[in-house]
């Protein structure tokens, strides 16, 4: 019983210092510039469940590269962006919109432009103390061979996923809310410019007006994180963007499903549809608007 | 000696220590699990702590056109009473991996409605109320 006791001691004694140690370096990057001095009370449950609902840049490419779009290496965010990048604000929505770019150039197997997009990555990873998080050399040795691609989008999807997961237990979702909102922007924009370039694309164009849905979905976490200029800042951004989104119609019919086991799997008939009512015009506009907001986070 | 024993054994039933749920092993089994051609998406932890609690839930927007894999993984090969259901953004339910009383592990939908979905676990005579869940997709 008595080594049961002193089992029990050092397992208490060891979870301390190491958890302090790897929170080091997140902590310290924090507290140089704004986004450190955020106001208490956030609800965290509700931010993390509107996190969890935000759907990930690479769904938009697989839309592009099923559409038969082609590959455009012009829509990516200039490495030579890097420096500019200097606070935690600017790094959080370049990480974000960086990470984009990685799924867009992984799915079209664009391993030149991939591993480009590795030290940046990095760079801000570890400039917001999360560099703990991504294995590069695993993720660079993926990136270079086309046979890996599902592995690099697997390991690099798990690994936004951790970093989320840490920054919402360590009550700093705003880092998260804006990594995803610069990885949603630059989705959204290489969407929108793929978009141009074949206005016939009803597939494309329904696909942009329902991205309605996320925009909301994540406004209502900026009123709780507004009171940090740059934030408050970006959210009057997303505003002007929302406004040009107000006269697009998702309407949805709900139909009961039916499922039935095929081959071990339960396969589910959806016999719910949703219609999107979106004009050229209307696209034409959001495009414009998204075009200034990510010239905004990004320049 | 007695006295700490007792508070020891109280410290550990208060903070529910009994389970001993990892689902993060189950999780990271589960990934790897999705059919071939899906893209890893979301993985999700299950820890019902040893029965005391009912539902687990999370949630994600499915979108039109694509098709989703929720897979389940638990100890043993199979669901160990584990049991995933769909439901939409109105709270409609949509499926659940209870099939006529038989439990797969495994469900996929071709989405034709765009919107938030309620992926929520439940326990139906399971032993240990943990486990791990991945959703992935394709186009």
């Amino acid at each position: 019983m008595r080594y049961f006791l002193i089992l029990v001691a050092l397992a208490v004694i060891s979870c301390g210092p190491s958890q302090e140690q790897k929170d080091q370096a997140f902590e310290q990057s924090l507290s140089q510039d704004s986004l450190g001095n955020l106001p208490p009370g956030v609800n965290d449950e509700f931010v993390e469940r509107v996190l969890q609902q935000i759907p990930s840049p690479l769904e938009v490419s697989a839309l592009l590269i099923n559409s038969g779009m082609e590959y455009n290496p012009e829509l990516l965010n200039s490495t030579d962006n890097l420096p500019k990048y200097t606070t935690t604000f600017k790094r959080a929505l370049a990480i974000g919109a960086y990470g984009s770019d990685l799924y867009y150039t992984s799915l079209y197997g664009m391993n030149k432009d991939e591993l480009r997009l590795i030290n940046p990555i990095k760079t801000l990873a570890n400039d917001l103390g999360i560099g703990q998080f991504f294995d590069m050399a695993t993720i660079a040795r993926l990136a270079g061979n086309r046979e890996n691609m599902d592995s690099l989008l697997m390991i690099t999807m798990q690994n936004f996923n951790a970093v989320n997961q840490f920054l919402q237990e360590k009550q700093r979702s705003e880092v998260s809310v804006l990594m995803m909102t610069g990885g949603w922007v630059e989705a959204m924009y290489v969407l929108l410019e793929a978009y141009s370039l074949d206005p016939s694309h009803d597939e494309l164009r329904e696909h942009i007006g329902e991205q309605k849905i996320i925009l909301t979905h994540l406004m209502l976490l900026y009123p709780y994180f507004e009171q940090d200029k740059n934030i408050g800042n970006l959210h009057n951004h997303l505003k002007k963007l929302k406004s040009a989104f107000d006269d697009v119609e998702i309407i949805s019919n709900f139909k009961e499903s039916t499922v039935e086991i095929i081959n071990g799997v339960g396969v589910i008939k959806d016999n719910s549809t949703t219609t999107v009512k979106i004009t050229r015009q209307q696209v034409e506009d959001i495009r414009t608007i998204t075009g200034e907001l990510r010239n905004y986070i990004l320049n | 000696m007695n006295r700490l024993i007792v508070i020891l054994f109280f410290f550990f039933a208060a903070t529910g220590v009994y389970a001993q749920c990892n689902p993060d092993a189950y999780t990271s089994a589960c990934v790897p699990k999705l059919a071939d051609g899906f893209n890893f998406l979301k993985s999700y932890k299950i820890d019902g702590q040893g029965g005391q609690k009912e539902k687990i839930e999370y949630s994600y927007l499915f979108t039109k056109g694509t098709q989703y894999m929720i897979n389940l993984c638990a100890e043993g090969a199979d669901t160990d009473g584990i049991v995933v259901s769909l439901f939409d953004g109105a709270r409609n339910k949509i499926a659940s991996n209870l099939i006529n009383g038989k439990f797969v592990n495994q469900l996929t939908m071709q989405c034709n409605a765009t919107g938030i979905y309620y992926i929520q676990y439940t326990f139906n005579g399971s032993r240990n109320y943990c486990g791990g869940s991945a959703l992935g997709f394709k186009k």
